[in-house]
């Protein structure tokens, strides 16, 4: 409950009654006890002017002005006021004096025009207070709206990961620099970086350890290349646009400092990590590039740097990149050319070293390409075994193969047998007994004049399936031969297990023949060749050159041998001829 | 509640604003001419409106009184309004100078008036936030850089209960509120009653606030004493609101014609 303050007189009756008049009229933020002392003072005002020479009318006013500004601010309220006033003011207080009528009347009056004034004033002041909040609360708004929509642009444009650039504002920036007109004449460079086997990171940290090492390495590109955008385009692969620049050298110098600050060890869940990168260099004129081509060729460069081991930079080498481009479109022609006949079989000579005779032939796969005149297999094979359209390619060689050797024949004698490469992959496949034996059956070709090359990579894998489908294959009787031996994985133990039934002795053993004193060779061969008749098994020299290497081969016990000296890959007529 | 949590409020004032009708009320003109039409549709339906927010205002003062008298010094008041006349701070600051109060408006126009009013008070502050919110209100920095959550503080729901309907489950809003203060807080609450009220009258206020973003949920006393679970009511309990201590013995007089129920309870321990 509230008291009257010091120094105010108590409420007098006319005071309380001023009070009881007015509470409810409108909501009064004080309690009763002050509403009354408020009202005892102005009730003293009011009667010092009424008693007072001459009567000043702005004490009037002013009572007007202070019930509105203590909120008793309704019309009401003013009406209560002019009637408990007129009624007992003049009779409570005890006032006397000729015209106190008149007085009463022009001081009400002053009353009634001051409380009406400051009325106005006060709902102008709250109108226009109002108003403005409604002014800022819009202007709020209207920020909050950009600001989210800045958000949302920042969100479509950066990485929610590392907060660079993502792809799309890469993208952007870099047909900016590529279309803009005036820019033609200036040079761009690229730096597509990826951080070497980043994948063990994650593997042995995890994705999260993964994921704060981005952020750390995202932070160091950004630190470490000024003001060249960096942007992530997806996992560990970043990309650097290095714009108006000088020269290749600006761009290394860039791609340097990246490799630099990224070399720094990382600590990786409590462990220090060094971390290397590889980036691909594309740096030329800006009116010789198209964004397409310039992430195109820095892709390429980048997988260029990774295959020379990763932690260094390359530079874009279109004479390469033409090279890469080429065997991509030959790959990428092979099962056209299938479908033309544009490939065709050769055959060499698989000659007996102890009588001379043809023992068997090679099928050797040759393309007519319809362009590039007739490619030999170390032009396409390597492709087509990366692609897997070796396995297309393998089995039309296989069944060309086949079907030609069904159809020699000789004078006496068997005809040679056909030996025949088998990629990895074809051997891996599921269904090549089945193959193997529809194609016997139907060109007629006895399995004893089939043999299948295997390399010895083949094996290296030790799965069950590629073993029992080379002894059906050998079931069947047809022969298999190991081809390369000696130059890949060596491990003899399979040689034991497998249904071999013949070794293909590499080449470069052979060409070390050639030298008087190279023994080495000539030792290993020999070992070789013990070796494998040991096991039952025939040897064949490949690549023998000349009659001094023959020679010295059927000296260590060589079977048979195959390359230049016995005769060059030829169309199966040149040896038929002879044999008739 | 459908707006995601990025998308700024539309100031709208084609639509009357509860706080706005509420300051017309107390006689105030920080209103547009759409919330005096609708207060003035209001005053027709039910009459009484007007005393009803003046009994309520008058409430909420003697409240704060009484609270600063208790020794509190913090004061949470959500869905404060427009900061018409006798507002918390003015009551709280000339009792207790060393008060601190956190305003909670929905309302953006009510938030920016009492932001350039309590511009120059760093004891007090207002942020915009819903009282559907009361996660967001107890994380929001503004509320926990002016409050100690370990210290006593008041939290007035003051004419607001009745804008919350039943599927926004106001009782497990005050809940979480609750268990966010320490002990020897207080809990304010009144909100309009269907006590003893003409259907009618009810039926057309209802229609009046369909109008306004908050249509109205009317209460009665049983289901406002269950809201102070985990309080103690302080005396009176939950009465009409000019019931509740009041200055003299004829301000409590037709005390039902208020509508509005309130009271005061004190969380023990």
């Amino acid at each position: 409950m509230g008291e009257p303050q010091d120094g105010q007189s108590r409420p007098g009756a006319f005071a309380r009654a001023w009070a009881k008049a007015v509470s409810g009229t409108s909501y009064l933020p004080m309690t009763h006890a002050q509403l009354e002392a408020l009202l005892q003072r102005l009730t003293d005002e009011l009667a010092n002017a009424l008693r007072t020479e001459p009567l000043d009318l702005r004490v009037g006013y002013r009572v007007g002005g202070e019930l509105v500004d203590a909120h008793i601010a309704s019309a009401e309220g003013l009406g209560r006021t002019v009637e408990v006033l007129q009624l007992r003011l003049v009779r409570d207080l005890g006032l006397v004096a000729d015209d106190i009528d008149d007085r009463m009347a022009r001081l009400l009056a002053a009353v009634a025009t001051g409380y009406a004034r400051a009325l106005r004033d006060r709902t102008l002041d709250e109108q226009e207070s109002i108003r403005r909040a409604n002014l800022a609360a819009r202007t709020e708004a209207e920020r909050a709206l950009r600001a989210s929509e800045a958000r949302f642009r920042h969100q479509a444009t950066h990485d929610s990961l590392t907060d660079l650039p993502n792809r799309k504002l890469f993208a952007d920036r870099l047909a900016a620099a590529v279309y803009e007109p005036e820019r033609k004449a200036r040079r761009i460079g690229l730096c597509f970086l990826d951080v070497d086997r980043f994948k063990r990171v994650n593997d042995s940290y995890g994705h999260q350890a993964g994921d704060r090492v981005l952020v750390e390495m995202a932070h160091r590109l950004r630190r470490a290349v000024d003001d060249h955008l960096v942007a992530r385009l997806g996992g560990d692969a970043f990309v650097i646009l290095v714009e108006r620049c000088a020269g290749t050298g600006d761009v290394v110098a860039v791609a340097e400092a990246a490799l630099a600050a990224l070399a720094e060890p990382t600590i990786v869940d409590g462990h220090e990590v060094a971390l290397t990168a590889s980036i691909g260099i594309v740096e030329r004129q800006v009116a010789d590039a198209s964004p397409d081509e310039l992430m195109r060729a820095a892709d390429s460069t980048l997988h260029w740097a990774k295959a020379a081991g990763g932690a260094r930079w390359e530079l874009y080498d279109a004479e390469r990149d033409g090279r890469e481009l080429a065997r991509q479109a030959l790959s990428a022609a092979i099962p056209a050319g299938l479908e033309r006949g544009e490939f065709y079989l050769d055959y060499q000579p698989l000659t007996s070293l102890h009588d001379g005779t043809l023992l068997g032939v090679e099928a050797l796969v040759r393309w007519r390409h319809p362009q590039l005149g007739v490619l030999h297999p170390d032009r396409f094979i390597g492709l087509a075994e990366e692609t897997g359209l070796i396995v297309p390619l393998g089995g039309w060689v296989l069944a060309e193969a086949c079907r030609e050797a069904g159809s020699w024949t000789t004078a006496t004698g068997d005809p040679p047998f056909v030996s025949v490469n088998l990629a990895v992959r074809q051997v891996h496949r599921p269904g090549l007994v089945q193959e193997v034996s529809g194609l016997l059956r139907r060109t007629g070709l006895p399995p004893r004049r089939l043999q299948l090359e295997i390399t010895e990579s083949t094996m290296m894998n030790t799965a069950e399936e590629p073993v029992l489908a080379l002894r059906a294959l050998a079931d069947l009787g047809v022969r298999i031969a190991i081809d390369d031996f000696g130059t890949g994985y060596c491990n003899l133990a399979y040689l034991r297990d497998l249904p071999v039934t013949g070794l293909k002795v590499a080449g470069e053993f052979v060409r070390g023949l050639r030298a008087p004193e190279a023994h080495a060779d000539e030792r290993i061969l020999a070992s070789l060749v013990s070796l494998a008749h040991a096991l039952d098994l025939t040897v064949t020299a490949e690549g023998v050159e000349t009659g001094g290497q023959a020679e010295r081969l059927r000296a260590i016990g060589c079977d048979a041998g195959q390359g230049w000296h016995f005769g060059r890959p030829a169309p199966a007529e040149r040896f038929l001829a002879n044999l008739r | 509640m459908q707006r995601p949590d990025w998308a700024p409020d539309d100031i709208d004032i084609e639509r009357p604003s509860v706080a706005r009708m509420y300051d017309y009320y107390l006689g105030g003109s920080h209103n547009f001419a759409v919330d005096r039409a609708a207060a003035r549709a209001m005053v027709e339906a039910v009459p009484d409106a007007p005393l009803m927010a003046q009994a309520n205002r008058a409430f909420m003062r003697r409240a704060v009184q009484y609270l600063t008298d208790q020794g509190v010094r913090q004061f949470l008041d959500i869905g404060s309004g427009i900061p018409t006349v006798g507002n918390v701070h003015e009551v709280a600051f000339r009792a207790a100078p060393d008060a601190r109060v956190v305003y909670i408006d929905v309302d953006p126009v009510a938030v920016a008036h009492s932001r350039e009013i309590l511009a120059d008070d760093d004891r007090a502050t207002v942020i915009q936030e819903d009282l559907r919110h009361p996660d967001r209100i107890l994380a929001h920095p503004d509320v926990r850089g002016l409050l100690d959550f370990s210290q006593p503080v008041a939290v007035l729901v003051v004419a607001v209960l009745h804008f919350v309907s039943d599927g926004d489950r106001p009782a497990d809003l005050l809940r979480t509120l609750r268990q966010a203060l320490a002990p020897g807080s207080y809990l304010v609450l009144s909100q309009a009653s269907d006590e003893g009220r003409d259907e009618a009258q009810r039926v057309e206020a209802e229609e009046v606030y369909r109008r306004t973003d908050n249509p109205l949920s009317v209460r009665g006393r049983a289901e406002l004493a269950a809201f102070f679970d985990g309080f103690e009511l302080v005396e009176p309990g939950v009465v009409w609101v000019p019931q509740w201590r009041p200055e003299t013995a004829e301000s409590a007089e037709n005390a039902e014609r208020a509508v509005f129920l309130g009271g005061v309870g004190r969380l023990g321990g």
